[in-house]
């Protein structure tokens, strides 16, 4: 938010609002695929990924960035996900990594308009 | 022998009429609008098929066997098979003796739809012709067949066990007027037509029943009731029939010429589809069949036959959970009587799911130009292990030692991190995205010159013999691949004690038909122990991929139950030759190791 | 109560700290240890954090003075069996006891780092596991240990990991991790250590300062990631994936020497014991109290008594206290009956 009215700027704060974003896509989900909420944030998917050794594939971070309401960037790395299944063997909480990044990927649209946009 | 009454007629045809007209008008229009979802491709190709002889005759011979004899059913589960058949075929012929027995009698009558089967209300018998008791014995005879069958369907509502089933198929509503009204026809035929036993004759079953009925029950009202109610059950039977499982009486006529016609299933609920899905009987051999029973009961509702009553009942939400949960093993559609294909609906209704967020799969490109695999000192052997085999290193590590063993000259086509072969893709629905991944394998694979390319999980074997298009490359699972090199003598195997028990990965096996080489395979290195349900029965390890919504702990339920099918003869070791099924069955066993396939050979080499 | 029996089931250390507070209250209680030598896991490791202290000499001041317990070694339990008040306890080498009080401080066992197969322990020469290096440790061989240039320590092997069914966290494995890794680097000292975590958890008392002597004198470095795959490269050197969470990036590295922290799990026959004394088990597996603040050692069944690791992963400190306050209930208990 920059107002310019006053012939002088306030610089945008970088800090993220997480309290002003409710976010009715990351609710819709968790209906779909309640195991989002199960993540611990160990890397092992990314660490594995067979599209991340090629690209910016990052479930981790995705999840993260979705529960935060900060999906804009992160959703759009899912498409390079080839669903091989690899993150789905390695996940030591049994997330269904594959049908996660599907419900995904039917909720959100990159271009869409995120919090962060 | 002649007719009672003048006219030909008595009201209480009409039931019957309305029933059979509704039916018969219900189908032509289905049949209409069927031919209509068919392209036209598909239409040319179904009507040439009926006018080839050789498929005439595989027809006629398909529908006697599969829709009277239940031939497949009896091999399956006798017991079952009696029950179906007893029921199918004894109707088909009461039906075919009444025709005759009308033809025979009065032909001027044979126009009448209900005639054949009223005909002991309308006619008299005068004095006893061979040809006529030897109609009646048959007549009675069937009459029989049908009602000890009804007998035993009516026992299997009660004791499912004495068939072999551990569940049967839970029925809607409809489905049970239906089913009462069948069970209801026939003994209501042998009342109505032992009333008029002593007119217009009868055999052993109809003449005891109007002695009996005669001597207290006289009354000639009752015999006007008796066939009132034989008409209203048929009537009955008739109108809820397209709405039930029972529909599947009629589409199966459609079914087996479309088959013998080579049609494939090419929608998910139109066309050939659709006669599939109405083909179902609900017989329920899928649902014990289905390894989603060993996830827990509620499970046991995901199977085919729940699939085909959602799509016929039009429920979006539901056939699609059923669908996405499927592990896609394939076993359904192996046991299948009228050969459902289920799998292939299952992927087209995922296909249909929208999605908003497409894949891009544009940055393989430059890895696939980088030179993946280096075109220098061209190998005949190509090694590919696959996303999954990383996370058993077992796997690659075993089989590159026997490579070594057996001297042959081979290159790793994914030493470090592999663009995925596109099944999971495609098993998701996305079949079109998968295409990407395909191409940049398919020029990885060319660019490395080789012959034959050996492929270490069974879902990417499939996946390189169904959809890819490697001209002069061999693709060999490495259990076809090894059985090769010991049959040639290149590769030499100790004989060892240990018991083993093989598991048949599903996409192998079912998948691909590749059931002996890793027994031929592994009999050189141990002695294999038999498993209560191998080969096309084998039960799904849990771990496929196939399913979208399956959670962890129902796949370790199903890991468990696997696990206690393959362990049941007591065997030292499990062997498996699929990373996924290594990975799933090791996590799930406590006391059995699990081994791989090419571990084993290791061993003992 | 002097001619009151008590059998305690497990010679480690809250089975010999148990006989120690029990005979020191003027009782002759019975210890059954399984294996040919008292100790259990302490037999197995060279030093113990935070202090350092050689485990062989803690060891030494359990056993130092035996007199007035009656132990036996080689001697399992085969089967617990109760009259009225009386337990029947009977022994692999023949023997029956008759008990007022059961012990039980069966302890624990640590996880088979092989059925994590992606880790590559048994497959992979220089993948060992944290036991195997507590051997080194104390015996200075090892066939696989010849000046390594990177040693990774992989934490959470074997716990917290639903896919092997143990979501919990075995509690000493950070620390164990932390201590291992300095003594290595005190070995090598041109060796560059890394400790792969997913949490650290040093809530211990002198356990942050560990970590921060970890991070200032011997420089291990910290990766927030877990490892998940490994691969062997042409030189026998390990090639490992993980993420580099706070980073944000998939990682790789080469690695001479890979550490994998295994798990606390329970004993094998925890299940049948417990099915056989009617005791409960908590969803981890491990022995339940009859209530988790004021009786801890008790089991549902009057008469069995719980303590030590057998009841969920602890530290040694822990261990010991819950053995004498075991003690002190037994003592109770026998004095009310």
């Amino acid at each position: 938010m920059i107002i310019t009215d006053f012939g002088y700027c306030l610089a945008p704060s970088n800090a993220v609002k997480v309290d002003k974003t409710t976010d009715w896509r990351f609710e819709k989900l968790c209906a779909l695929e309640s195991d989002v909420l199960k993540c611990i944030g160990c890397g092992s998917c990314t660490a594995v990924c067979s599209a991340g050794h090629f690209s910016q594939m990052n479930l981790r971070q995705c999840i993260l960035s979705l529960s935060r309401g900060q999906w804009e960037k992160s959703v759009r790395s899912l498409s390079r996900c080839m669903l091989c299944g690899k993150c789905l063997m390695v996940c030591p909480r049994g997330i269904n990594t594959r049908h996660l990044i599907l419900s995904i990927c039917r909720i959100y649209c990159p271009g869409e308009g995120g919090s962060n946009a | 022998m002649r007719e009672r009454l003048l006219s030909g007629f008595d009201p209480f045809v009409l039931p019957f009429m309305i029933g059979m007209c509704f039916v018969l008008l219900y189908c032509l229009v289905a049949f209409v609008r069927l031919m209509g979802q068919l392209s036209r491709k598909e239409r040319r190709r179904f009507f040439r098929s009926l006018f080839i002889p050789k498929n005439i005759a595989r027809n006629v011979r398909d529908i006697f066997c599969d829709c009277l004899l239940h031939v497949k059913l009896w091999k399956r589960n006798p017991r079952l098979g009696y029950m179906h058949s007893s029921i199918a075929f004894g109707w088909f012929m009461i039906i075919l003796l009444g025709h005759i027995e009308t033809f025979l009698f009065v032909p001027h009558r044979a126009g009448l739809f209900y005639y054949p089967i009223f005909f002991r209300y309308f006619m008299v018998m005068e004095g006893t012709e061979l040809k006529g008791s030897l109609l009646f014995f048959l007549m009675d005879f069937f009459l029989a067949v049908i009602l000890s069958g009804i007998a035993l369907a009516v026992y299997k509502r009660i004791h499912r066990a004495f068939f072999g089933m551990r569940r049967t198929t839970r029925l809607s509503l409809i489905d049970l007027i239906g089913l009462y009204s069948l069970w209801a026809i026939f003994p209501l035929r042998w009342i109505a037509e032992g009333f008029t036993a002593n007119v217009a004759g009868g055999s052993f079953m109809t003449i005891p029943i109007n002695w009996l009925l005669r001597s207290f029950m006289s009354n000639p009202e009752n015999i006007t009731a008796a066939w009132w109610a034989y008409s209203i059950a048929l009537g009955t039977f008739m109108c809820v029939l397209p709405y039930s499982r029972y529909m599947h009486i009629p589409a199966e006529m459609i079914l087996i010429p479309m088959r013998n016609a080579g049609l494939k299933v090419r929608a998910a609920r139109r066309g050939f589809a659709l006669v599939q899905i109405k083909s179902c009987p609900g017989c329920g051999v899928c649902i014990d069949a289905c390894p989603m029973g060993l996830a827990g009961k509620k499970n046991s509702m995901d199977a085919s036959a729940y699939l085909a009553r959602q799509i016929r009942r039009n429920n979006q939400k539901n056939y699609r959970d059923i669908a996405d949960k499927c592990l896609m093993c394939g076993k359904c559609k192996a046991v299948c009587q009228v050969q459902f294909d289920s799998i292939s609906v299952r992927r087209l209704i995922r296909e249909a799911v929208p999605y908003k967020l497409a894949h891009d799969y544009s940055y393989l490109s430059s890895y696939v130009e980088s030179g993946a695999v280096s075109a220098e000192n061209p190998v005949e052997v190509l090694y590919y292990a696959g996303c999954m085999s990383a996370q058993t290193p077992v796997i690659p590590r075993s089989v590159q030692r026997l490579l070594d063993t057996a001297n042959i000259s081979y290159k790793l086509m994914d030493p470090d991190g592999s663009i995925c072969c596109g099944r999971p893709l495609i098993l998701a629905g996305r079949s079109s995205q998968a295409r990407e991944l395909i191409r940049s394998n398919t020029r990885i694979i060319h660019s490395s010159g080789c012959k034959i390319l050996i492929v270490s999980c069974p879902i990417c074997y499939r996946m390189f013999r169904e959809e890819y298009k490697l001209k002069g490359v061999q693709v060999l699972h490495y259990t076809e691949y090894f059985d090769m090199l010991i049959k040639e003598g290149r590769l030499a195997v100790r004989q060892g004690e240990e018991r083993i028990a093989y598991h048949d990965p599903c996409e192998l096996g079912r998948g691909c038909g590749i059931y002996n080489a890793p027994r031929r395979a592994l009999s050189a290195a141990g002695s294999l122990v038999p498993v209560p349900k191998e080969k096309v029965e084998s039960i799904c390890c849990g771990g496929s991929l196939g399913s979208l919504t399956l959670s962890y702990q129902e796949r370790s339920r199903i890991a468990v139950g696997s696990l206690k099918n393959l362990t049941a003869n007591g065997p030292d070791l499990v062997v498996t030759a699929c990373p996924l099924c290594l990975k799933t069955l090791a996590d799930a066993s406590d006391s059995t190791p699990v081994k791989d396939f090419a571990q084993v050979l290791c061993e003992h080499t | 109560m002097i001619n009151k029996n008590i059998v305690i089931v497990g010679g480690g250390p809250a089975g010999l700290e148990a006989a120690r507070t029990l005979r020191n209250a003027g009782l002759t209680p019975i210890l059954l240890e399984g294996s040919d030598r008292l100790g259990g896991h302490l037999l197995e490791w060279d030093s113990l954090f935070p202090s350092n202290q050689k485990a062989s000499e803690v060891l030494e001041s359990l056993t130092a003075d035996l007199e007035g317990i009656k132990w036996f070694t080689n001697s399992k339990v085969e089967e617990i069996s109760r009259i009225k008040d009386i337990y029947l306890v009977r022994t692999s080498s023949g023997y029956t006891f008759q008990a007022n009080a059961v012990l039980l401080t069966t302890g624990f066992s640590l996880f088979n780092a092989t059925l994590k197969q992606e880790l590559g322990y048994g497959i992979y020469d220089r993948v060992i596991t944290n036991a195997d290096m507590e051997r080194y440790f104390a015996t200075g061989e090892h066939p696989c240990i010849h000046e390594p240039k990177t040693i990774g320590f992989v934490h959470c092997v074997g716990s917290r990991d639903e896919k092997i069914c143990n979501r919990a966290c075995s509690k000493v494995c950070c620390a164990t991790a932390i201590k291992q890794a300095c003594h290595i680097k005190e070995k090598f000292p041109l060796a560059q250590v890394y400790c792969f975590y997913m949490d650290l958890r040093m809530f211990g008392r002198g356990w942050e300062d560990m970590y921060y002597n970890a991070q200032t004198k011997y420089g291990i470095r910290f990766v927030r990631g877990r490892v998940c795959e490994v691969s062997e490269g042409m030189d026998a050197t390990l090639n490992i994936k993980a993420e580099d969470t706070l980073l944000g990036k998939p990682i790789r590295m080469k690695m001479d020497l890979l550490v994998l922290m295994s798990g606390i799990r329970p004993r094998k026959d925890t299940e049948d014991i417990a099915s056989n004394l009617h005791i409960e088990l908590g969803t981890d597996g491990f022995y339940s109290p009859r209530d988790p603040f004021i009786r801890t050692n008790e089991s549902s069944n009057e008469g069995i008594f719980l303590a030590g690791t057998c009841t969920g992963p602890a530290t040694l400190p822990e261990t010991f206290s819950s053995a004498r306050s075991a003690a002190a209930r037994i003592i109770e208990y026998l004095e009310s009956k």
